[in-house]
């Protein structure tokens, strides 16, 4: 592995309790709603729903260390089995990012925003513009007709959810993408051996509150 | 809220607290021991300095374990972009993201010929080794006290409300480019721009097959109607006709569905073929485009009467079959429309726009009917001809779209027939005696032609190739067949692709599994790429599994739902156990350099 393997996991010292549902008070008062975070309705989740533990993905399709660790998210959230993952959409690096956030969520709406998601985090580089963006998403199985009209229809909900995602990531001090809330912990980029380290902390740490 | 891109103050006070423990846990030893990446305005300080001659140079204190983009660094003033002169970074060269020029440690920018007064927007974006990118930066400099200050929200900060995919790349694949402006114009430029598509395509031999059907409605007297008979009856045709795609077109508004993707099914595919094969028939004489007695014996009044030449309900009746008769044959313009109305979900506007387009394909057929067979040009041998060359091109057309249901061999063979058939019509095969005439020498010498491309083709699929333009490519030391040990198994299901795995897998390499279809010309120049004589040696050491997903049916599907690929050409390797090597993918066209990193991650 070429990339230094510096890997940064803090512990989120306040969410363990909020998982808990005993601490949220301690953590609304620090201005963050964690479970605006955690249970956000209209944000889109992979893995499993049901899952012991919850990665939340704070990503932007035209950020290079997301794109290289997508796959090994991917790999960790289908083989472990029991992760329930959250996608936050969190443009902040190009104005492209967010027509692809926006594309993304869209495709929401007919079931497909991990389908969109995957193929835009795919598309290798840190300056897709939009016409790219949107034609690999065209190559997908979308129906792209109601896509936009979904975009149409939901736009404002959609902005919403990204003012949201803007708000939530700044309320927890986030400096960039990739951030990954894995249980209690934060990391940015992690590769899969990491992950599943990761993974298996916040699975003790958890066990360890209750 | 708007997107602010740094929390203002300095550090939060939570976020202390949120760090409380920070834990490595890779075993960088060490690097335990390193601070947290920086947040954005602590890893870049930007500052401003004058020149004596009043040049602005901008510098950025960078701090070690991050850098900035160059082509991030960016100006505004009064929201007019501002040129900055920079030097030349490093170049950082990572697979994963394509050459980039960073800045470590220290950058500067500089621009002459600002005013003394004012504000500059500067705006930057980085990222930190440790693998995480930075927001944009925004800063304000004050152009008299040149004091940075934190800008207002970034160019892109307040999401736009959500941006509209534009219909024209929906409709890419299908609509003519053209006609785009059309469609968003308004309604009366619309239905003008439809007859006028329709009136086009009554001069395409798509119509050819009308005119025996309404000559039959007309001439069902046995003498030939009156002109204003005959103006009624072409004319009812013709509405009837129209009316046919206008329903068409108010289903399609309705349904709102992916007509593009229904007309690419097996179904739409082959019937098509098999509609274009009869119509080819058709032309060759072997049986008249007409209406089956039995439907036409159900028509009311019978359309044929023969007292009162056609009666008009018959007419109409007549008309409204044939337009679904003909349909196949207008289908990539038909389905351009049909796409668009399903796009608009707007029926009435669908239904008026194919309305017109069927007119206008009816406005010379009623000029037909009326003057009689005087505008007509004279029948004759010469007319026959035309069908058989149209009937040769409506061959050509069922063979197109019979191709893409086939492996491609069996598709290349299908074209060898095409040849061979066409080859002996033209005479290939006739003898020609001392006294033949030139125009039958050309015909046999064509012929002959034909033939044996049509053989060379036929033989070429029995060797598995698929390139009608290098059909014995397979046999003549093509590189996948020729190089020994190559393993370039095709499969087109998941169940094949394991089997195929396994077998490949006794070799203990990691297998190169690329997804190719017929109609991918990318694959194609992917594949040149890889039989470089330079690059074919060594990678004929990697076994490899061509997915084919030309037919796209249930097995391709599955397949590419379960590598997540969206479509060819797309590449990567799977390892000893089955699973893809990271950072291994490659999506469209590939170059050696891709070639050589996929061999180095194979360990080749």
């Amino acid at each position: 592995m070429r990339r230094r393997d510096f890997i940064r996991l803090a512990a989120l010292s306040v969410l363990p309790p909020a998982l808990a549902l005993a601490g949220a008070k301690q953590a609304l008062a620090q201005g963050i709603d964690v479970d605006a975070i955690l249970r956000d309705p209209d944000a889109p989740t992979g893995g499993n729903p049901d899952g012991d533990v919850t990665i939340v993905a704070f990503l932007d399709y035209n950020c290079p260390f997301c794109k290289k660790s997508a796959p090994d998210l991917e790999r960790i959230v289908n083989e472990d089995g029991h992760i329930r993952l959250i996608y936050k959409d969190w443009p902040i690096l190009t104005e492209a990012s967010v027509y692809g956030a926006q594309l993304a969520l869209a495709a929401k709406f007919q079931g497909k925003y991990e389908t969109v998601h995957n193929a835009l985090m795919r598309i290798p580089g840190r300056k897709i513009p939009q016409e790219q963006m949107l034609k690999v998403v065209q190559g997908t199985d979308v129906d792209m007709a109601r896509l936009d009209l979904d975009l149409k229809l939901h736009g404002a909900e959609i902005s919403a959810l990204l003012k949201r995602n803007l708000a939530q990531a700044d309320s927890l001090g986030l400096q960039g993408t990739p951030t990954y809330l894995v249980g209690p912990l934060l990391a940015s980029t992690l590769d899969y051996s990491s992950f599943k380290r990761a993974v298996a902390e916040a699975r003790r740490r958890q066990a360890a509150e209750k | 809220m708007v997107m602010r891109m740094l929390p203002r103050a300095t550090t939060k006070p939570f976020y202390a607290a949120l760090c409380v423990i920070a834990l490595v846990f890779t075993g960088t030893g060490p690097a335990g021991a390193e601070q947290k990446p920086l947040q954005a305005d602590e890893a870049f300080r930007l500052s401003a300095t004058r020149t004596p001659d009043g040049t602005l140079a901008l510098r950025w204190q960078i701090a070690p374990g991050t850098y900035l983009y160059r082509d991030s660094l960016k100006a505004k003033r009064a929201g007019a972009s501002v040129a900055l002169a920079t030097g030349p970074g490093e170049e950082k060269d990572d697979p994963n993201f394509g050459p980039v020029e960073v800045y470590h440690r220290a950058a500067e920018a500089t621009t002459a010929g600002l005013p003394g007064a004012g504000a500059l927007d500067v705006s930057y974006q980085g990222c930190a080794e440790a693998g995480i990118c930075y927001p944009v930066v925004n800063r304000q400099v004050d152009l008299a006290s040149l004091r940075i200050e934190a800008a207002p929200p970034a160019s892109f900060a307040d999401t736009a409300p959500a941006a509209s995919v534009p219909v024209a790349l929906v409709a890419s694949e299908a609509a003519p480019q053209g006609a785009e402006a059309l469609f968003n114009g308004n309604f009366g430029l619309l239905l003008v721009a439809f007859l006028g598509f329709g009136l086009l395509l009554a001069f395409t031999p798509c119509v050819f097959p009308m005119l025996p059907i309404l000559s039959g409605i007309l001439a069902g007297g046995g003498t030939r109607p009156t002109p204003a008979r005959g103006f009624a009856l072409s004319g009812v045709y013709g509405l009837a006709m129209a009316t046919a795609y206008g329903v068409l077109g108010i289903a399609a508004g309705w349904s709102g569905a992916n007509l593009q993707a229904a007309l690419q099914t097996t179904w739409a595919l082959g019937l098509m073929a098999v509609l274009f094969l009869a119509l080819a028939l058709s032309m060759f004489g072997l049986f008249e485009m007409a209406m089956p007695a039995w439907l036409a014996a159900r028509l009311p009044r019978g359309g044929l009467s023969p007292k009162e030449g056609g009666s008009l309900a018959g007419a109409g009746a007549l008309g409204f079959a044939s337009a679904l008769v003909v349909g196949p044959c207008v289908t990539p313009p038909l389905a351009a429309a049909m796409l668009y109305a399903a796009q608009t979900g707007d029926a009435v506007r669908g239904g008026a726009a194919l309305f017109m387009l069927g007119l206008g394909m009816a406005v010379p057929l009623v000029l037909v009917g009326t003057f009689g067979a005087q505008i007509m040009p004279r029948s004759g041998a010469w007319l026959s001809r035309i069908k058989q060359v149209c009937g040769v091109l409506f061959l050509g057309v069922a063979a197109v779209l019979a191709a893409r249901l086939l492996p491609a061999p069996a598709g290349l063979a299908l074209w060898g027939g095409l040849a061979l058939g066409l080859g002996v019509f033209l005479g290939g095969l006739d003898r020609t005696i001392p006294g033949s005439a030139p125009p039958a020498r050309l015909g046999k010498a064509t012929g002959l032609v034909a033939i044996i491309y049509g053989a060379t083709l036929i033989v070429g699929a029995a060797g598995g190739g698929d390139d009608p333009l290098r059909p014995l490519g397979a046999l003549a030391g093509a590189p996948r067949v020729a190089s020994a040990g190559v393993q370039d198994t095709r499969v087109s299901s998941p169940a094949a692709l394991d089997a195929a795995f396994a077998a490949a897998q006794k070799e203990g390499r990691p297998v190169l599994v690329s997804f190719t279809a017929g109609w991918c010309t990318v694959c194609k120049s992917n594949e040149a790429v890889m039989a470089e004589p330079g690059l074919q040696s060594r990678l004929a050491q990697m076994p490899r599994i061509a997915a084919d997903v030309t037919a796209y049916g249930e097995g391709e599907r599955a397949l590419m739902s379960r590598f997540s690929v969206v479509g060819p050409p797309t590449l990567f390797l799977l390892d000893a156990s089955g699973r893809e090597v990271p950072g291994s993918r490659h999506i469209g066209a590939l170059t050696t350099a891709d070639i050589e990193g996929l061999m180095a991650k194979a360990g080749l």
